[in-house]
């Protein structure tokens, strides 16, 4: 039924005046097409007798959970928990990975030297950091941020070098000739500079670190949002499993979202096209 | 010093390309070695003040020199490989789905600006949903174990591929497809001699992103259930307290990682042709 409508309004919509109405439509319209591409899948499980106890994967079920968890104060409680641990590992991402962007950005030296042991790091999957990380730390919270900011250092290091990178040299040559100490060069010149490469950063770090999120949180903690769905699992109430999983695309999507508008804020690179 | 001096004074006179290839292999060689060298000797420093006190001295395995003679004794039980063949299996079935969904997908969405501008809201939705919150759905709906972190690994890395070949191909140049159109091409024609190669590069581009999106799942997914591959073997090495296992198995993990990374890096150099101009 869905699939009949879009041709139809194919037609219509590219006469649509103002873009942001536009998009608001193919929005909607996308999003519909995946609850009814969803309802369509729901309703296969329910007619065939087997596997009728999982109809409540449904979108209706789902959206009836809502008012439910939301009013349980679960959604809540799980999204300050995880959102906690998710904020201050990217906040010690960043604080390690853009001083050491800038090294590898500004020497030669160090970028080529740490290439081989920042790549052998970069590509240990986070999660097997895990049984060190229990060891090391002793609450299973700092466990969780500690495999986050491991995660997330890397793309953040690397975008703030290729950043720095692209920077003109001749505006060092020109705020040295203008005076500027070290200290200058670094405020004035460099941190402008990279803004926007650091912004595509964590960005990229924020992909990264949600999802180590939901595995991190599946062992050990009662709090968060992985635990919300390992506890929904045991407990088979699967309506619960599905709108906890949505609860996770849509505060994503909303962070990456976010990230996105502010790296059009900062960007400077573009501006002439 | 008399040698130092002279192949000082017979690079320049002799300005000769291929001395000063081998200078900058060698360079990058030293490089690669000595960047690995300061890792394992700050690791050193690391375990030995651990080592050194006695509350902490139990945790003495977690050191380089355990690690490696662990990855040796594991080497020749047959652990690493089977661990990384079955691994690999996993990764290479879900990494095969995910290009088999992707590539496809992300051409349409290249090419039709309504189903790129409908898919939008729902793809971002599905590619910010982190992908082992599928893991309970996976486990319910796939018989085996091996399949459900197949296809954990095959929703992780489809978007990477999917976002990447719809960048590739909005790039290409609208007048190649004119042209093609005017000698006769068929759409077929169009797609495998104009799309394909143009986009190529791209691909590879979101491979290795998926690659490495792939490669952060699929410990995790290893982690329940089952009893094979490096998730299985990490956690094994845990439960049995052997700390030399586990830090073996974190560098082999790493390694390997790093090997495939290059793979694509050098495939994506093979098959750069936007700079070649």
């Amino acid at each position: 039924m869905s699939a009949a409508v879009a041709p139809a309004g194919m037609l219509a919509f590219p006469r649509l005046k103002s873009a942001g109405a536009r998009r608001l439509v193919y929005g909607v319209l996308g999003l519909s097409a995946m609850l009814g591409i969803w309802e369509i899948g729901t309703l296969f499980l329910h007619l065939n007798p087997g596997t009728r106890t999982f109809t409540t994967f449904g979108p209706v079920p789902t959206f009836e959970a809502f008012p439910v968890l939301w009013g349980q104060g679960k959604i809540q409680s799980a999204v300050a928990a995880s959102g906690y641990r998710l904020g201050i590992g990217l906040l010690i991402a960043i604080a390690f990975g853009v001083p050491i962007g800038i090294l590898m950005g500004r020497s030669k030296r160090f970028r080529e030297l740490s290439n081989s042991p920042f790549q052998l790091l970069r590509m240990i999957s986070p999660l097997s950091w895990m049984p060190l990380a229990v060891i090391v730390f002793a609450a299973w919270n700092q466990a969780i941020i500690f495999l986050i900011a491991i995660a997330s250092v890397w793309p953040v290091a690397f975008a703030t070098a290729a950043g720095l990178a692209k920077v003109d040299p001749a505006w060092f040559k020109v705020a040295r000739n203008l005076g500027a100490r070290p200290m200058h060069m670094l405020t004035q010149v460099i941190l402008p500079a990279i803004t926007f490469d650091v912004l595509t950063g964590i960005r990229l770090a924020l992909g990264v670190g949600w999802m180590v999120l939901v595995p991190a949180e599946l062992l050990g903690v009662t709090s968060g949002l992985g635990y919300a769905i390992r506890d929904a699992r045991e407990t088979l109430s699967y309506n619960h499993l599905t709108a906890m999983v949505l609860v996770i695309g849509v505060i994503g999507y909303m962070l990456d979202g976010i990230c996105v508008q502010l790296i059009k804020r900062y960007s400077w690179h573009h501006r002439g096209e | 010093m008399s040698t130092g001096a002279a192949s000082a004074a017979a690079a320049p006179a002799g300005a000769d390309a291929s001395l000063r290839l081998l200078k900058s292999k060698g360079e990058g060689l030293f490089n690669f070695f000595a960047g690995l060298a300061i890792l394992f000797a700050f690791w050193w420093v690391g375990v030995y003040f651990i080592a050194i006190n006695p509350a902490t001295a139990q945790f003495a395995g977690f050191g380089p020199i355990p690690a490696f003679r662990a990855v040796a004794t594991l080497w020749e039980d047959g652990m690493i490989q089977r661990a990384a063949w079955a691994s690999g299996y996993r990764m290479g079935a879900g990494l095969l789905i995910a290009i088999a969904i992707g590539v496809p997908i992300g051409i349409l969405m290249g090419r039709s600006r309504t189903f790129r501008e409908v898919s939008n809201s729902p793809f971002q939705l599905l590619r910010m949903i982190s992908p082992l919150s599928w893991e309970p759905i996976a486990v319910i709906v796939f018989a085996g174990w091996d399949q459900a972190i197949i296809f954990l690994i095959a929703v992780a890395s489809v978007w990477p591929v999917a976002f990447a070949t719809a960048a590739g191909v909005a790039k290409v140049d609208p007048a190649w497809f004119k042209v093609a159109r005017n000698l006769g091409a068929k759409p077929w024609h169009i797609l495998t001699q104009i799309v394909v190669p143009a986009i190529t590069l791209d691909i590879l581009t979101g491979i290795r992103l998926a690659l490495g999106v792939a490669w952060i799942v699929l410990v995790p997914a290893e982690f329940f259930g089952v009893t094979s591959g490096l998730g299985y073997t990490i956690e094994d090495a845990r439960e049995t307290l052997s700390y030399d296992h586990l830090m073996a198995m974190v560098l082999v993990i790493g390694a390997i990682g790093y090997l495939l990374d290059s793979i694509f890096v050098q495939l994506i150099k093979r098959y750069n042709w936007t700079r070649a101009a």
